[in-house]
């Protein structure tokens, strides 16, 4: 599967750049990596020691990680589509010579991806299902506390419904732990830098797309 | 280390609390292996461009 939708389809700029992430999908990243921190902080640092009046923080920044996520998922749903983070056979071929070539130690006929590397649309795809989990899980415990539009009722669950919903959140927090140290790392990776790049500037060079992806699977303006 | 946070009701029956909090080392352990675990992956096996 290609790249080529025209809302996948790169634009390039007037200095011969490619546009990899157009700015309201940076702002997008940036918010909800500043939620996710914020989130993380308030959920573990309390648990650490480091005592604070966390629980409105915590529970605000979630609503607006709600928002921001809502936004992304109608703005993917009905304008840009799926396809440039949809898994298909030619990411199985990838990944398949991607061992070879591990095996072989010999980079020389590795495919170049499209937009996304098949790691690049997993580890998206394991964010959005742990991000979620923890949305709705956070959602339903919004009933248990006080907030400006309602009373708190701890009673609205079955005492199993509710610690099934906190290990749910609970396990999903833990995995962000993990996620976010890993993505942190590929960001700053030598390597990896294009990419760090275009999430905050939001282009890549022409030189960089021709080294990185594959001009068939990632169809930019001519 | 438990995997779970139980406490008990006024019955006496366990009611589940949650995950435990001891497993956040344990989570940011596994973040630190897979670091080090991929640089010396690309130091040492990665393929490289010939």
């Amino acid at each position: 599967m290609t790249d080529s939708s025209a809302a996948n389809t790169g634009a390039t700029t007037a200095a011969g750049k490619v546009v990899r992430h157009v700015g309201v999908d940076r702002l997008f990243h940036w918010l909800s990596a500043a939620c996710v921190l914020i989130l993380l902080a308030t959920a573990f640092l309390p648990i650490l020691g480091v005592e604070f009046g966390w629980v409105t923080i915590h529970w605000m920044t979630g609503l607006v990680l709600m928002a921001a996520v809502l936004f992304h998922i109608v703005r993917v749903l009905f304008w840009r589509g799926l396809r440039s983070m949809w898994m298909g056979s030619a990411d199985v071929r990838d990944v398949v010579a991607v061992v070879t070539a591990t095996l072989r130690r010999d980079a020389s006929g590795l495919p170049k991806p499209g937009k996304y590397s098949v790691a690049q649309k997993f580890i998206h795809h394991a964010f959005a299902v742990v991000v979620l989990t923890t949305l709705v899980t956070g959602g339903m415990m919004l009933a248990r506390i006080d907030t400006p539009w309602w009373q708190r009722n701890p009673y609205l669950l079955p005492d199993a419904v509710w610690g099934v919903t906190y290990v749910l959140h609970g396990l999903a927090a833990l995995l962000l732990i993990t996620m976010v140290m890993m993505h942190i790392y590929f960001a700053l990776r030598p390597e990896k830098r294009l990419f760090l790049r275009a999430m905050i500037r939001g282009w890549i060079t022409r030189e960089e797309f021709a080294e990185h992806h594959d001009s068939r699977r990632w169809q930019v303006d001519r | 280390m438990e995997l779970f946070r139980v406490s008990r009701d006024i019955y006496g029956r366990e009611v589940l609390e949650g995950m435990s909090w001891d497993l956040i080392g344990v989570f940011f352990g596994i973040g630190c292996v897979l670091i080090v675990g991929h640089a010396l992956y690309r130091l040492i096996l990665a393929p490289k461009q010939r």
